[in-house]
C-alpha cells in the first residue's frame, strides 16, 4: 500500500505548528494504524529527521492514551473504536489520511501529535473516588448490589479517559467523561454517602479547567471507543439538579 | 454555566408551547374569508385586553431575550474552550448538521422575530406604521393585517423559508432540552425524541403553509 | 551474599500474623516526616501509593505515561482470584494456597504463596468498597467464574474489563491522596536510575519526558513497582512502553534479580499477522471456560473451519489432559499449542494459530449467553481482525506475556538493597515458575494495598534515626552524571539501523530460543547471537532529535539496550536450570510424551542472580517445603 500522511507537525506548545506531508510506500492492510505510524517514524529515522511524537500504549484499546483525528474523526473513519484499534484495511492504496492531534484549549499541544490530557486527572482528583482507606471495606457480599445497578454502573465505569469525547465535541465539552464518572460512583449504594459533593466538585472541575458545554449533537457517543451513552450526560444533569436542591 | 444551560432549556420549552397556541390561532387563517376575519380578530382582541394574557406576554418577552443572551454567553465559553478548528473535520459523520448550528439557526429566528414583530406587534400595539383598521364588530382589523401582508409575495417567501431553520431549531433543542433538565429515561427520551420530530415537522409545516394558503386565499 | 527470605516461624496459617505482631510500627508523627518514592502507577503502585499516603507517609509516585491510569494493570481482562468461596464449592484459603503453589510448580515460597490467597478475601471486600462494578447475580451477590488450571470458581470479574475497572478504582484512591496533599504525581517521568547511599536504596534519577530534564529525587524509601518485562521478545501481550529499565538499574546498583527467565507464554493471544506488528493482542484466557480449542486431525489442512467435520478435529487439550481439558494452566496449553503448530497442524494464512471453537456453547447455552458472558471480547476480536466470532472460529497462538521473574525480595518485598522494595510484577515472589490466570492483579494488590505497607514501617524504623537524604549528596551527582553521560552516548552513535530493527533482532532470538521451549544449544547460541547484538547496537544505533525535548525515540533506545542485557540474563538464567519445571521447559528434560520433568533433589531453589561486572553471579536460596510435598504437577 501507498499513503500519503498529511501530519500536524509542532515542535513545543510555543512553536507554530503545521501540516507536513509523508508519502510511504510498503504498507499492508494488516498493519494497525499505528504501527504504519510507527514504520513512517523508522523511514524518518533513517533520513535523519526527528520523528513524530504521537501516544499509545496499551495497543489493544483499553488504556486510553492513543487517540488522534484522522481524516476528519476522532479516531479514525468507524464509530465507537480506539486509534489502536484502527488498521489499515480500512482505507485503500493511494489515499491521503490527515492526522491531527485533539484539540481544545484544555488539551494544550505538547508536540506533534501528543497533548497535555491532565485536565481529565484533576477532575477525577476532585471526588471520583469513595473515600474509604485501605483496610476500612465491609464483607463484599454484606451489601448486595443488583444486577441491573451494577450492570449500569459498569457500562458507564467503562470509560477509558481517551478524550476523544472532547476532541470531537465541537465544544469541547468533558460532559460525557465527568458524567460517565459520576454515574459510575453515584449509582453504587457505596458511593452514595458522597453522592452531592462529587458531583459538585466534579462538574466545578470540569467548568473551571474550560471545557465547553454539552449541546447534545451526540458527536461523542458516536465516537467514544467503549460506547458511552449521551444519556449519561442527563443522568449527570439530574444529578446536578439534584445535588443544588439537597446538598448542603 | 449549568443554570444558564438549565435556563435556556426551560425558556425553551416554554417557547415551545407557546408556538403549539400560536400556531392554534393561525389556524384561525386557514378558514373562509368571512369566518376568518371575526374568528381571528375577537381572538387577538381576547388576547390584548386579557390582564394574565398581558403577564404571559410579559413572560414570553424576557424568554425570548433570556434565551437569545444566555446561548450568545454559552456560545462564547463553547468557542472558547476550542479556538482552534480542524483542518479537516467530518462531523456530519457523526452528529446532525442542526445539532451543530443552534447559534445560527437561532439568529435567524431572532431577526425572523424582529421582523415579525415589526410587522404586527408594532402597528397593532405600539400603533407605529400604517394605522390599523376596525371590523364589523369594532375589534383591530388584525385578520387584514394579516392578509395585507401575505400579498407581499416576499414576505410569503420570507415567513415561509423562516419555518425550515424554525424546524430544525425546534426539533433539536426539544430534544436536547429534556436531557439538559436532567430527564434520562432511556425509553422515555426515545419517545421525546420521536415527539420532538412530529412537533418540528407540525411546526414547520405549520407555519410554513399558512402564508402560502393566505396568499393563494 | 546469604539471602535471607525473612520468613516468619509458626504454622503456615500463623506465619503473617506472627509477622505483623514482631513488626516494628511508627508513630503517625513520625510518619509524616519520612518519604517513600513509588516507581509506576499500575495496581500495585498505585495501591502502595495510595495506603502508604494514608497512613501518614509523604509519597511521590511516577509513571512514564501520561496519566496513572494508563498503567498495563488496565489490559488484565479475565479476572481476580479470592478464596471467598462463595459458590459453596469447597474452596478454602489452603486450597488456593495448594493451587497457586502447583501451578507455579513448587518454585515459590510456601509462606508467600499462602499470604496471597489469605490476604484474598479482604482484597475483594476493599475493591468492592471502591466501587468496583464486579458481575453480580440478580439478586446482588458477587457472581464467580473458574479459571485455567482451578476446579473451583474463585475469579471474580468486571466484563472483559476487570484489570481496568481495578486499576481505575487505585487511580481514583491515588488522586484521593494527590488532593489530600499527600501524594505528589508525576507523569511522563521515567526512572532512569537508582541512587544508593551507603550500601541504601535513597533516592532516583528520572528523566521528564516532556522537557528531557534529568531531575534528581530523595527519599527514605524507594519502592519499584515497574511491571512486567516480557517486551524483551518485543512482540508480546504487554503495553509497547512496558520496560524493565527500572529493574535493571536497580540489578546493575546491587539489587539481586530472581529467575529472570521464568516468563509466561499465554495460550489465548491473537496470531502474529505481519513482521511490522508491534504487539500482539491478548483474548482473556476465561475464553477457555467455554470454548474448546482443536487443529484440524490433517496436516496443513486448507479447508474452512466450518468446513472441517467434527470427527477431523483434534481437541488436543481435551485429548491430552482429559480432567482439566480446556482449562488447562496456562504453560501446558502454551505448549501444546505449540507442539500442535510444530508438528504442521497449524491453522490460519501463516499457519501459526489454533481455532477456538464457540459453537458448542452457543448450541449448549445460547447466543445471548455467550454474549453476556464475552459479548466485549468478541467484539475485540472483529474490531482487530475484522472476523464474526460468533460465526467461524477464533484463530489464537501463544504470547510472551507474564514475567513470572523479577527483583528478588524476601518476606517483606524487600530486595537485597535495603530500603529498596519491590512489588508487584516485577518482583519474583508468589508464582513460581508459572503463574495461575487471575493471580497477577491480585499479587499487585496485594503487594500495595496490604504487604508493603505493613512491612516498609519494619525499615523505616530505624531510617527515621538517620538523615535524611539530600539531592545534594554527591552520590546523586555521579548517578545525574552517568545516566546524562549514557544518554548523550547513546544520542552519539548516529549510526544506520533504528531502535526498532535491534529490538527486532532481539526478540527473534529470545522467542527462538528462551521462550515454549528451549534447550542447551539453544540457549548458549541466543547468548552469543545477543551479544553480538549489543555490540552493533552500540555502534550501529540511530537515533534522531535531542536529550532536552520529548523524543520518544531516545525512551525506546534506551529501553532496548536495557532488554537486551536483561536478555543475557534471562538465556544464561535458562541455561543454568537443568530441569523443566513451569513455563520453563528445556527440551532435555521431558518425559517420552512430551511431558516436563521437574528435578527437585538438585533445583529446588530460587536462581537469585548478581550482577557483576557485566558479568552473573548465581545465589541460591533453597526451597524449603515444610507443609507441602512438591508432587507431580499433573492436569490428566
Amino acid at each position: 500500500m501507498k499513503i500519503t500522511f498529511k501530519i500536524w507537525r509542532q515542535n513545543s506548545p510555543k512553536h507554530k505548528g503545521a501540516i507536513k506531508n509523508y508519502e510511504v510506500e510498503g504498507l499492508t492492510e494488516d498493519m494497525s494504524f499505528l504501527e504504519a505510524l510507527d514504520h513512517l517514524n523508522e523511514l524518518l529515522v533513517l533520513k535523519n529527521e526527528k520523528v513524530i511524537a504521537f501516544e499509545y500504549d496499551c495497543r489493544e484499546g483499553i488504556c486510553g492514551q492513543c487517540g488522534v483525528f484522522i481524516n476528519g474523526r476522532a479516531h479514525g473513519p468507524h464509530d465507537n473504536i480506539t486509534t489502536c484499534q484502527l488498521h489499515m484495511r480500512s482505507f485503500n492504496d493511494g489515499d491521503t489520511i490527515v492526522v491531527e492531534p485533539w484539540r481544545a484549549t484544555s488539551f494544550p499541544i505538547i508536540k506533534d501529535l501528543v497533548v497535555d490530557r491532565s485536565a481529565f486527572d484533576r477532575i477525577i482528583e476532585q471526588g471520583a473516588y469513595i473515600s474509604s482507606k485501605t483496610g476500612t471495606a465491609p464483607e463484599a457480599n454484606a451489601i448486595p448490589v443488583p444486577k441491573a445497578i451494577s450492570d449500569r454502573a459498569m457500562d458507564a465505569a467503562a470509560c477509558i479517559g481517551c478524550g476523544a469525547c472532547v476532541a470531537t465535541c465541537k465544544n469541547a465539552s468533558a460532559a460525557l467523561f465527568t458524567s460517565a464518572k459520576i454515574n459510575h460512583l453515584n449509582s453504587l449504594p457505596q458511593g452514595k454517602a458522597e453522592e452531592h459533593k462529587r458531583v459538585a466538585e466534579m462538574t466545578y472541575q470540569m467548568e473551571a479547567e474550560g471545557f465547553g458545554n454539552c449541546t447534545f449533537t451526540g458527536a461523542c457517543e458516536v465516537e467514544c471507543p467503549e460506547s458511552i451513552s449521551i444519556i449519561n450526560i442527563a443522568e449527570m444533569n439530574a444529578r446536578r439538579i439534584k445535588s443544588n436542591l439537597l446538598g448542603s | 454555566m449549568f443554570f444558564k444551560k438549565s435556563i435556556i432549556a426551560l425558556t425553551g420549552l416554554f417557547l415551545c408551547v407557546f408556538l403549539v397556541v400560536h400556531l392554534s390561532a393561525n389556524c384561525i387563517l386557514l378558514l373562509p374569508e368571512d369566518i376568518a376575519r371575526d374568528a381571528y380578530n375577537s381572538y387577538s382582541t381576547t388576547l390584548r385586553e386579557s390582564s394574565f394574557i398581558k403577564i404571559i406576554a410579559y413572560i414570553l418577552y424576557v424568554s425570548i431575550i433570556v434565551h437569545a443572551l444566555y446561548a450568545l454567553l454559552i456560545t462564547l465559553k463553547n468557542r472558547k474552550a476550542k479556538p482552534q478548528k480542524y483542518v479537516l473535520n467530518h462531523s456530519k459523520e457523526n452528529s446532525a448538521w442542526a445539532s451543530k448550528n443552534m447559534g445560527i439557526l437561532g439568529t435567524l429566528i431572532l431577526i425572523f422575530i424582529i421582523i415579525h414583530l415589526a410587522n404586527f406587534w408594532a402597528r397593532i400595539k405600539l400603533g407605529l406604521g400604517e394605522e390599523v383598521g376596525m371590523d364589523a364588530f369594532g375589534h383591530k382589523d388584525v385578520y387584514e393585517v394579516t392578509y395585507s401582508l401575505f400579498q407581499n409575495i416576499y414576505f410569503v417567501l420570507f415567513y415561509t423559508l423562516i419555518s425550515i431553520p424554525l424546524a430544525l431549531h425546534l426539533h433539536h433543542g426539544l430534544k436536547s432540552a429534556f436531557k439538559t433538565l436532567g430527564f434520562y429515561h432511556k425509553k422515555g427520551l426515545q419517545i421525546i425524541a420521536k415527539i420532538a420530530l412530529i412537533y418540528a415537522v407540525i411546526m414547520g409545516v405549520g407555519f410554513g403553509i399558512i402564508p402560502i394558503i393566505v396568499y393563494l386565499k | 551474599m546469604k539471602l535471607n527470605s525473612k520468613i516468619p516461624e509458626g504454622k503456615l496459617e500463623e506465619k503473617w500474623r506472627n509477622y505483623q505482631v514482631k513488626s516494628q510500627l511508627i508513630n503517625p508523627a513520625n510518619k509524616k516526616k519520612l518519604n517513600i518514592i513509588v516507581v509506576g502507577s499500575g495496581l500495585s503502585g498505585a495501591g502502595a501509593a495510595s495506603t502508604l499516603a494514608e497512613l501518614g507517609y509523604d509519597v511521590q509516585c511516577f509513571c512514564y505515561q501520561d496519566s496513572a491510569r494508563r498503567a498495563h494493570s488496565v489490559a488484565a481482562q479475565g479476572g481476580i482470584n479470592a478464596a471467598k468461596n462463595y459458590q459453596h464449592d469447597g474452596d478454602s484459603v489452603y486450597r488456593m494456597f495448594y493451587d497457586t503453589l502447583k501451578g507455579g510448580d513448587f518454585r515459590s515460597r510456601e509462606a508467600n504463596t499462602y499470604r496471597l490467597a489469605e490476604l484474598s478475601a479482604p482484597l475483594i471486600d476493599h475493591f468492592v468498597q471502591q466501587g468496583v462494578p464486579f458481575a453480580r447475580e440478580y439478586g446482588g451477590t458477587l457472581v464467580n467464574r473458574s479459571f485455567g488450571g482451578v476446579q473451583v470458581q474463585r475469579t471474580f470479574y468486571a466484563r472483559g474489563q476487570t484489570g481496568q475497572q481495578l486499576l481505575l478504582a487505585a487511580y481514583s484512591q491515588l488522586y484521593k491522596m494527590v488532593r489530600a496533599k499527600k501524594v505528589a504525581m508525576f507523569p511522563r517521568s521515567e526512572m532512569l536510575d537508582l541512587v544508593v547511599i551507603d550500601g541504601k536504596a535513597k533516592g532516583i534519577i528520572v528523566r521528564d519526558l516532556v522537557t528531557g530534564k534529568l531531575k534528581r529525587f530523595a527519599a527514605d524509601a524507594v519502592v519499584l513497582a515497574t511491571g512486567g518485562y516480557s517486551r524483551v521478545f518485543r512482540l508480546s501481550t504487554l503495553a509497547i512502553g512496558c520496560n524493565g529499565s527500572a529493574l535493571w538499574k536497580a540489578h546493575k546498583k546491587g539489587a539481586l534479580f530472581g529467575a529472570p527467565s521464568f516468563t509466561q507464554i499465554h495460550p489465548t493471544a491473537l496470531p502474529q499477522s505481519s513482521e511490522a506488528q508491534s504487539k500482539l493482542t491478548l483474548m482473556s484466557e476465561s475464553l477457555r471456560n467455554d470454548g474448546r480449542i482443536w487443529v484440524p486431525t490433517k496436516k496443513a489442512d486448507s479447508r474452512k473451519a466450518n468446513d472441517i467435520p467434527e470427527q477431523e478435529r483434534d481437541y488436543y487439550l481435551e485429548r491430552r489432559y482429559p480432567s482439566f481439558g480446556n482449562l488447562a494452566p496456562r504453560d501446558i496449553a502454551s505448549r501444546a499449542a505449540k507442539e500442535r503448530i510444530d508438528a504442521g497442524f497449524g491453522v490460519g494464512r501463516l499457519k501459526n494459530a489454533v481455532y477456538l471453537d464457540f459453537k458448542h456453547p452457543i448450541q449448549t447455552f445460547g447466543l445471548e449467553t455467550v454474549k453476556d458472558r464475552y459479548g466485549n471480547l468478541f467484539k475485540m476480536y472483529k474490531k482487530i481482525t475484522g472476523i464474526d466470532a460468533y460465526k467461524e472460529p477464533m484463530q489464537i497462538s501463544p504470547a510472551a506475556h507474564f514475567s513470572m521473574g523479577g527483583l528478588w525480595v524476601d518476606y517483606e518485598l524487600m530486595t537485597t538493597i535495603p530500603g529498596l522494595y519491590a512489588i508487584g510484577e516485577c518482583n519474583f515472589s508468589d508464582h513460581g515458575a508459572n503463574r495461575l490466570g487471575a493471580n497477577s492483579l491480585l499479587q499487585a494488590s496485594i503487594d500495595g494495598y496490604f504487604i508493603l505497607p505493613n512491612t516498609i514501617n519494619n525499615y523505616l524504623a530505624s531510617e527515621i534515626k538517620t538523615d535524611h537524604p539530600t539531592t545534594d549528596h554527591p552520590e546523586f551527582d555521579k548517578a545525574e552524571k552517568e545516566t546524562k553521560a549514557y544518554i548523550d552516548k547513546v544520542l552519539a552513535i548516529n549510526g544506520t539501523k533504528t531502535v526498532d530493527h535491534f529490538h527486532r533482532e532481539l526478540g527473534k532470538v529470545m522467542w527462538q530460543e528462551c521462550a515454549m521451549s528451549r534447550n542447551k544449544l539453544g540457549l548458549e547460541k541466543a547468548i552469543f547471537q545477543i551479544k553480538r547484538i549489543k555490540n552493533q547496537f552500540w555502534k550501529e544505533v540511530k537515533v534522531t532529535g535531542d536529550d532536552k525535548e520529548m523524543n520518544t525515540e531516545l525512551e525506546k533506545a534506551l529501553r532496548v539496550a536495557d532488554f537486551i542485557e536483561l536478555g543475557i540474563l534471562m538465556c544464561t538464567d535458562a541455561l543454568e536450570r537443568e530441569e523443566s519445571c513451569g513455563a520453563h521447559f528445556r527440551e532435555e528434560f521431558q518425559t517420552k510424551e512430551g511431558e516436563a520433568v521437574r528435578i527437585d533433589e538438585e533445583y529446588s531453589y530460587v536462581s537469585a542472580w548478581e550482577y557483576d561486572k557485566g558479568d552473573f553471579k548465581l545465589h541460591k536460596e533453597a526451597l524449603k517445603f515444610e507443609f507441602v510435598k512438591p508432587s507431580v504437577r499433573s492436569y490428566k
